[in-house]
Formats: C-alpha cells, structure tokens, sequence
C-alpha cells in the first residue's frame, strides 16, 4: 500500500490519539477539581482580575473565552461545570468529537479569562485541546469505540443512533443562540458552524449509503485532518524540548553545571526545603542531572529516526517529569508534560497497557471489562501501527 | 464490497501513476478492502488530493509559525515578523523557555502594608506582610499547590514590571491593568490580616454588616507595595559570592477605591439579581 493512501486511508496512531485525548483530559479535570475551592479567585466575575480587567485586555487581543459573554456569577459557575463535565466526557470518549470541541472551549474560556494564573502546563493544554479537535481521537480507548463494537456485533442491525442527533441541535441551538447575541468574533464563528455543518453533513451522506463514494471522501479528509494535527502535535511536542534545550545551552549556570540547584532554593518552587539543603552538598548529581536535561532535551527531536533510543529518552522524560512533579512542586504542568510526551510511545507497549488497565478494571467490574478491551476498527486493520509512533 | 470495486475500476483508468503501485489483486486470494484515495473514483480523488494538499500546507505553515515565534528574533522573523504575530496571537502564544537559558537566582518577595481607617477617625499604619513569604509557606509539603498560590502574585507582579519603567510609571493600558491587579491581590489578602480586620471593624462600627458595605476589606484606605529580591546563595562547591544583601523596590502609596474592593457591591448585586432569575 502506498503511502497516500496510508494517510488518506488510516487515522494513524488510534492507541497514540487515545492516550493523549485521556492524558490532556485527564489533567485538565484534576486541575478544576483542585482548583475547586480557588475558582472564583482565579477565574471568577469577581476575582482579583476582574471581569472588567479581562474585558480590557481581551478587547486588544481578541482571544476567546465564554466567560465574557456575561458576568453573572450564575454564569460562570456554569462554564466552570461545565468545564469538569466535558473534560471527564472526553477522557471517557463519549460522543469524542463533539466533547473535544466542548473541552475545548472550556479550557480556552477559563484560560483566557485570566491569563496571568496559568503557567507551562496551562499553556501545554491551550494549544493541544485546539489541536485534539481535529483528531478521531476516540478509536480506542472510548464509550465510542465501545459502541462501535456492539453496533457490529448486531449486525448493524441496532437501534439507530438517537443521541448524536440530538446532540447536534442542541449543539445548533447554542450556536444560534451566541450567533444572535453577537458574543463571538467571526473567525470563531465561521470554525465552530463550520464543524457543525461537518457533522450533519456526515450523518446525512452515512444515512444514504455508508459505503458511497462521498462517504469514503469523508473518511479521507477526516484521516487527512486526524494526520495532519497529530503531526502537529508531535512536531508541537519537539519545539517545547527543542527551544528549553537549546535556549538552556546559551546559560552559563547549565554551562557550569549548577542550573538545577537554584529552581530548589527559589520559595515559589521548593515544597521541600530540606531537600535543597540536602542536594547543596551533592555537586557532581547536580551537575550530571543539569548536563543530563540539556541533552535530552537537545537530543529528543533527532531520536525520533532511532525506534530503540527515542524510547529510552522518552522513558528518561517521564521519569523526569515525575520528579519535578513532586521536587518543584508543579503537578499538573508535569502531567500535561507526560501525556505530550505520551504520543510518542510504542504501539506494542500501550496495546499493552490497555490490556493491564483491561484486566484490573476486569476484575473490579467484571462485565463490561470484555467490550473495553475489543480494538476499535481502523486498529485492527491497520497494519502501520507498529511505526506510527514517530512517521505519522 | 460494492465501494472498493468500483474503486478498484477506477484506480486503473487513474493516469496518475503514484495510485497504480497498490497490491494487485491475487486470483484466489481475498484481496485487502481499498482505502483512502485508491477506493476513489477520478472525481472523488481529485476532492481528496485537493484535501490532502491543504491539509499539508496547512500543518506546514502552522509549524513554521510556531517556530518563528519560539525561535530568537532572527532574518526571517525580522521580515515576517507581522504575520507570524497574526497567525500566533492570540491562541497559540506560547514560551519554553523553562528554566533557560538560566534558571532564577533570585527570590523575589512581594511584600505589602496598608493603612486602616479607625475608630476615632484617625489612621492607623500596619507592619509589611511578606505575601510571598505566605504563598512559600502554603507550597511547603504541598503535593498539590493551587495555581492561587504558586502563580497568582508572581506572575502578577512580572507583569507590573513588565509594564513599568523604573519610576514606575505604567505604560499605557496594561500598566494601569497590572497596577489594579496588584492592588486588588493586596487588598484581597491583607483583608484577612488580624490587625487590619481589627482596626477595620473598629472603623465600621456596625460589625459584620458594616464590614460588607465596606466591601469586606475592612477599612483600608491606601496600600504600598515593595518587593524584596533577595539572591539565592550560590552551591558551596562553586566558591562564588553573591550579596546577601536585599534589595527593595518601594512603590508609591495607592488610594483604595471601591473598583479595588475584592467584592465590589455592585456585581455582587448584579450576580445575586441573576441568581435570583436563574432560580
């Protein structure tokens, strides 16, 4: 099979899609319930930036964000909801499509309200919840695939879909509702309705014959589109390691090997104190870890040609990004770190994983555990699984 | 299986010749489903390749910007400057450089006083409160440090810098934005302080209920703000001295207004009056 109608046929990379789909999902959801008790303070009508602030600087930079929309306390504490809903949605790939959108704005709305709370992390989950809405992110790994699967099972003589129509006026409705109110600029008017119209256009052109030629053009440019953005999201990925890499190259204090020690004695990213003391008498570690995160960082991008050594630095950057976890105190920075790095994983190993996560889940639940574990269908036809992992 | 063979007819009356190199089908065998542009009749594959070089064009580009606008200011960004700014701004805005290319030596401490309206009418001054100091002593043992303690007044505080010459005059909108938000941090959490509730009430007279007129900031008429940058000693190995000395960067005293008020009355109003309808 050539080559374009590898990316025109396979969404490729459904295990790499999905992992990342739950990891960006996942710790934008531990986020907001963290965050909980903070909210109003961080993104509330009334919070230290203000509602009015906000409206200032976003009428200079036109970012978007449903929370300028009104500044009813009612109001904001539906986005902020609805914010928790769709990102536990998405992790569970329910109704993929439609919750990445959703998720999406979500995450813009809170983030742009207050852009002065966040930090790398936040930044992380801006760009890749943009990014995730291009993807079928939801092949595996999903209640999508999940119903797939059934669907299948009976023949494709099931109960035709109720939901995802419904889904879709609703959705219609809502967009109608912000397009009368004039609450959204063009641009992002035009992008939403546009992947709305996409969606009903599907359903249509799927009703008349699924096997159609239009319908196969769908399938083509939705691959091309999935294909496309995961490219970008790796590609995204290796920019982050190059430019830390390269820009900590031109430091004297990476040059000389102490670089680590002082993020440990800064009092906004030393929840151990004791710690810091008890590295300061540890120099040659500090040096060796100092010179180690430059090169792998540096190196990361040119492993992805060599399978073996892009997996050995990408275990390294977890393994890493686990450690600044705890040692500097950002959490949810390193999480959104680790699913960005996640997408590039084996196959082979996270075919694995699911079998794991099968498994226990199977023995707290043991009767849905079965139809968790079928692969969707472009897996199990696929057969460039094995090296999507770095040539999507 | 109806699809795939007809695009297996028109895959061969293709003229292009990238199409034609697929598996021929096998005499016997079952031959693998067609996907992609192959399964397509002419028409469809010409919508599909038009798709396809979008698409590419499109992730291409995306790329190219994001790496102009990580990139040090350079010929090209230079020449596109603008345009890398318009395809960036305001949703892929993003910085790397973690850490690099050296990592902080210094803690900056954001550190804050207030004067309080009292009883007899007079003012009273309070003693600086380290805010920092508060937030380091939230994060310590902290496995989960809220964003409101670890960002909230660090970043607020870069971004009056930011928009601040060394007089501290603001430049324009975002000086004036950074001042009111450091403000209204300030007034948030020194409201909290013991002494400044105290006189606070005291000025009020009324107690709680005075308290909420007030705004809950119980009394206070004017801030001043200071930071303290302290250097981080060097590692014991390195046989570097630095001065241990801090320095501070006062700024001028700030009025208090109602807008600076963490809850101002009027959207507190407004956002009970909506509850209210929502119900």
């Amino acid at each position: 099979m050539n080559r374009i109608d590898r990316v025109t046929g396979f969404a490729l990379g459904p295990y790499q899609s999905a992992v990342i789909r739950i990891g960006f999902s996942a710790t934008w959801l531990l986020f907001l319930l963290r965050e909980f008790p903070h909210r109003h303070e961080l993104y509330g009508p009334d919070g230290p930036w203000s509602w009015d602030m906000a409206q200032q600087l976003i009428a200079g930079n036109g970012a978007f964000t449903a929370l300028m929309w009104s500044d009813g306390r009612a109001w904001f504490e539906i986005v902020y909801a609805a914010a928790v809903v769709t990102a536990a949605l998405l992790m569970l790939g329910w109704r993929t499509r439609t919750m990445s959108v959703l998720f999406m704005i979500g995450v813009l709305s809170l983030q742009n309200r207050s852009i002065f709370m966040g930090d790398g992390g936040d930044n992380v989950i801006h760009l890749m919840s943009i990014y995730l809405v291009l993807t079928r992110c939801g092949q595996v790994w999903s209640l999508d695939a999940r119903r797939a699967a059934r669907a299948r099972e009976e023949g494709g003589a099931g109960r035709p879909d109720r939901v995802g129509p419904l889904l879709w006026w609703l959705a219609g409705l809502g967009l109608s509702a912000i397009t009368f109110m004039g609450v959204v600029s063009g641009g992002w008017l035009v992008a939403f309705w546009g992947l709305w119209a996409v969606q009903g256009l599907w359903w249509a052109v799927n009703r008349r014959d699924p096997y159609g030629e239009p319908r196969v053009l769908f399938d083509v440019i939705a691959n091309l589109a999935h294909n496309g953005a995961l490219f970008v999201i790796m590609a995204e990925a290796c920019l982050i390691y190059a430019t830390a890499g390269w820009y900590k190259i031109q430091g004297n204090r990476w040059q000389d090997g102490t670089a680590v020690y002082y993020p440990l004695h800064l009092d906004y990213f030393s929840p151990w104190p004791a710690l810091g003391d008890l590295l300061a008498s540890h120099g040659l570690m500090i040096m060796l870890v100092s010179y180690g995160t430059v090169v792998v960082q540096v190196a990361f991008p040119f492993t992805l040609f060599n399978r073996r050594v892009k997996n050995v630095l990408l275990v390294a950057m977890m393994c890493e990004h686990a450690v600044i976890a705890v040692l500097l105190g950002l959490p949810f920075f390193s999480l959104a770190m680790i699913a960005a790095d996640a997408v590039f994983l084996p196959t082979s190993f996270l075919k694995r994983l699911g079998g794991w996560v099968a498994r226990a889940r199977g023995g707290l639940f043991s009767r849905t555990a079965r139809a968790r574990a079928v692969p969707g269908p472009r897996a199990a036809e696929s057969p460039e699984q094995a090296h999507v992992g770095f040539t999507p | 299986m109806d699809a795939y063979d007809k695009g297996s007819t028109a895959r061969r009356s293709d003229p292009e010749p990238s199409t034609r190199r697929g598996p021929e089908p096998g005499a016997g065998t079952r031959r693998p489903p067609r996907v992609g542009l192959s399964a397509l009749s002419l028409r469809y594959q010409i919508a599909g390749a038009f798709a396809l070089v979008v698409v590419a064009a499109g992730a291409c580009v995306h790329m190219a910007m994001v790496f102009l606008h990580v990139a040090p200011p350079n010929t090209a960004s230079k020449e596109y400057g603008r345009t890398v700014d318009g395809w960036i701004y305001p949703e892929f805005e993003q910085n790397w450089k973690l850490f690099a290319p050296n990592p902080l030596q210094q803690n900056i401490a954001v550190q804050a006083r207030a004067e309080v309206r009292t009883a007899g009418g007079g003012t009273h001054t309070t003693g600086w409160y380290d805010l920092s100091a508060q937030d380091g002593t939230a994060i310590d043992g902290n496995l989960l440090p809220s964003h409101t303690q670890q960002n909230e007044l660090r970043r607020a505080w870069d971004f009056y810098l930011s928009a601040h010459d060394s007089e501290n005059r603001p430049n324009g909108l975002r000086g004036q934005l950074s001042e009111r938000y450091i403000r209204r941090i300030v007034v948030l959490r020194l409201s909290d302080e013991k002494d400044v509730a105290a006189h606070g009430e005291r000025a009020d007279g009324k107690g709680a209920d005075g308290d909420r007129a007030d705004g809950g900031a119980g009394g206070i008429t004017r801030v001043q703000v200071r930071s303290r940058t302290t250097n981080v000693a060097p590692p014991p190995w390195s046989g570097e001295k630095v001065d241990p000395k801090p320095v501070y960067r006062e700024v001028p005293w700030w009025t208090v207004t109602v807008a600076d008020r963490a809850l101002d009355s009027g959207t507190r109003a407004r956002a009970a009056g909506e509850e209210a309808g929502a119900r």
